[in-house]
């Protein structure tokens, strides 16, 4: 879409006058040459019909041989009387010297010495004197020209200023856009309060509508993310303040012990830093995630992955990992996203995980779709909190060391994208947590 | 100076602890609010630390436990919220203080010394008594004008004395000063203290009520 809504208006507008004027002059055209005709013949018709009733007696009573013109306009019209058809006895000035019609009666046209006429044949009553009345053609000519000039020419000057005033009419009527355009264009980009509809025609609410909901929606997600950086921004400052804090015991400490202790401590909190940089990059990935980049992915196979990246980290902890028994299972994922989110979960398990236990893995298809588990011997979550864990930073009172509070909201933005559930539940037996993850359906290529 | 710090993160905890120890206080540390209630309302603490983000109690409901029970032990609020109501609501909740995160050690040991020094109603932060002029900034001590080597916890001693001019302090409540939890009490810490004390200031320096404790004069009383 392109070009000025108001040159097209103008355009259409004065296009169709045009058209409608066009029509109406030819019409009057056509009517006023057929009135013309119809009225000329009649003429025609009577001057015969006249020097019929003055050439009853005799032709030779009749005076007006050579009749003289009355009227510069008479000049158009002659006649011509001829005795049985043959001997010219009577014409006008203006009359050629050859007959002007055919001896049969009525109206014809004819061309004489080169020139147009409309003749009126006619005999008297005793069919002794041939009558011709005719008239130049170019006359009705004229005259039917003259009546359409007299039709166009006012138009033509009312045309530029018919143009003028629509141009005025469809200013003000666009003027609630230009209104608009305004308010919009006058916005300082943090400006997303939404536009005052006010008398704004019907046309025109619409669009409003669907702006101000676009910005309420801009303005939504821009208070998200102005938030997350704020939260982002003061989680770090406490790892920040613990490694200064540290490396200032360091600098000042009296002992070996006491320094040695504090710079391994300063290590510790840049490591925890790190983490969490790595998980709100990973978040501040996950929001511009796309979602249409699903592929089918072996979740049996990328969990024996995950888990092989992890036992080094179990075993520090003397914690045993295990993959139970189960047929592969293909799920539609983002095989990036779901490494993250298998990772998450084996990861919060083992660091929750008491010493000599195991934490069990399931990855396997369950109804249409599939369902990954991790299930640990770990203090677990109370049922009151189940919710409240998956919010960003959000943090259990007990928990351990090092959490960022971002893993299980991590875990649980990518479910979302994969249109998978997360559930939280106490294990089969004994203490500890049971973390679920539903993809509600398999893979096409897994031969469902 | 006994110290108590509300601190949930283990790393940043243990730096202040540490900092605050080098510098020659006794620290406690606790990580949850309901504990910290507990503690503040049991030891009279000379300053207290607080993190606004704490499990269980959140700081300033725990702010407002404390003073809402009429005890005005000096609160210096450290948090990584300092937005500017953030520290209004901080400080209208009844803290004499608030550091935002992260700090510097030696800035957040002075205000602490100086929200303690302002509750006990003393302007300056040299203290002078019977010819004593102890520093707790420069950790110095002048005696008749002739510097005074004293170990950190004689120092510590001798101000909670001086603190309290003319008021006898308890064997345990100057214990309390001494030593902060799960550090080992030695016996006799204190009279041995006590006793180093006089060698280095003067004998009558420091008063012994028998079966109760010691105290230091103050100046016009004798």
């Amino acid at each position: 879409m392109s070009g000025s809504l108001k040159a097209r208006l103008l355009a259409l507008a004065l296009a169709a006058t045009v058209a409608v004027w066009a029509a109406t002059i030819a019409f009057a055209w056509i009517d006023a040459r057929k009135e013309i005709d119809e009225l000329l013949d009649a003429h025609l018709a009577q001057a015969a019909s006249l020097l019929i009733a003055q050439t009853s007696g005799e032709v030779e009573e009749i005076d007006i041989e050579h009749a003289p013109l009355l009227h510069k306009a008479a000049r158009r019209v002659a006649f011509q009387l001829w005795e049985n058809g043959e001997h010219l006895r009577l014409h006008s000035v203006n009359s050629p010297q050859t007959p002007l019609g055919s001896s049969i009666e009525g109206f014809s046209d004819r061309v004489v010495d080169g020139k147009a006429w409309r003749v009126f044949t006619a005999w008297n009553a005793s069919h002794e004197i041939l009558i011709h009345v005719g008239e130049r053609a170019d006359v009705r000519k004229e005259l039917a020209q003259e009546l359409a000039e007299g039709l166009v020419g006012p138009l033509l000057i009312a045309l530029p200023v018919l143009a003028l005033l629509l141009w005025v009419a469809v200013n003000r009527g666009l003027r609630p856009l230009v209104v608009l355009t305004d308010e919009v264009s006058k916005r300082e980009p943090d400006n997303l309060a939404p536009i005052e509809a006010g008398r704004t025609p019907r046309e025109v609410a619409p669009v409003i509508h669907q702006i101000n909901r676009l910005f309420n929606r801009i303005d939504r997600s821009l208070e998200l993310e102005r938030r997350f950086t704020a939260d982002a921004a003061h989680e770090l400052r406490t790892p920040v303040a613990a490694i200064k804090a540290q490396a200032q015991v360091a600098k000042m400490a009296s002992g070996e012990d006491t320094r040695n202790h504090a710079i391994d401590l300063v290590l510790a909190g840049a490591d925890r830093a790190a983490r969490l940089v790595e998980q709100l990059l990973t978040l501040a990935r996950l929001d511009s995630a796309g979602r249409n980049l699903l592929q089918p992915t072996d979740l049996r196979k990328l969990a024996v992955m995950v888990i092989a990246d992890l036992v080094p980290s179990a075993s520090n902890k003397r914690v045993s990992l295990e993959l139970t028994e189960d047929e592969g299972s293909v799920v539609p994922a983002i095989p990036g996203l779901l490494e993250v989110l298998l990772q998450n979960l084996i990861d919060n398990a083992i660091r929750h995980s008491s010493e000599g236990s195991t934490v069990v893995v399931r990855a396997a298809p369950d109804g249409e779709g599939a369902l990954f588990s991790v299930t640990d011997n770990g203090p677990g979550i109370p049922a009151t909190e189940r919710e409240s864990v998956f919010h960003r930073f959000y943090r259990l009172p007990e928990a351990g060391e090092g959490g960022s509070g971002l893993g299980l909201s991590i875990v649980a933005q990518i479910a979302e994208i994969h249109g998978a559930r997360v559930r939280l539940a106490d294990p089969p037996t004994g203490t500890g947590l049971e973390v679920t993850v539903n993809f509600p359906r398999r893979s096409a290529k897994s031969g469902i | 100076m006994r110290i108590l710090v509300i601190e949930d993160d283990s790393l940043l905890g243990d730096a202040i602890q540490s900092g605050l120890r080098e510098l020659g206080y006794a620290v406690d540390w606790i990580k949850d609010g309901i504990a910290a209630d507990a503690a503040i309302s049991a030891h009279g603490y000379s300053a207290v630390v607080l993190d606004l983000g704490l499990p269980r109690l959140s700081g300033l409901e725990l702010l407002h436990r404390i003073r809402s029970r009429n005890d005005r032990t000096p609160v210096l609020i450290l948090t990584a919220r300092d937005g500017v109501e953030d520290r209004i609501k901080g400080l209208d909740t009844g803290a004499d203080d608030y550091l935002a995160k992260p700090f510097d050690m030696g800035e957040l040991a002075a205000r602490l010394r100086a929200i303690s020094r302002r509750a006990s109603g003393q302007v300056e932060s040299v203290v002078r008594l019977a010819g004593i002029e102890l520093d707790p900034a420069a950790h110095r001590v002048v005696f008749r004008g002739q510097p005074v080597a004293l170990s950190p916890r004689e120092f510590a001693l001798l101000e909670a004395l001086m603190r309290r001019p003319g008021r006898v302090l308890t064997r345990p409540q100057l214990e309390q000063t001494l030593y902060a939890w799960g550090e080992e009490i030695e016996s006799n810490a204190v009279e041995v203290h006590i006793h180093h004390l006089r060698r280095k200031l003067a004998p009558e320096s420091i008063q012994t009520v028998r079966g109760v404790g010691y105290l230091i004069a103050r100046d016009n009383d004798g």
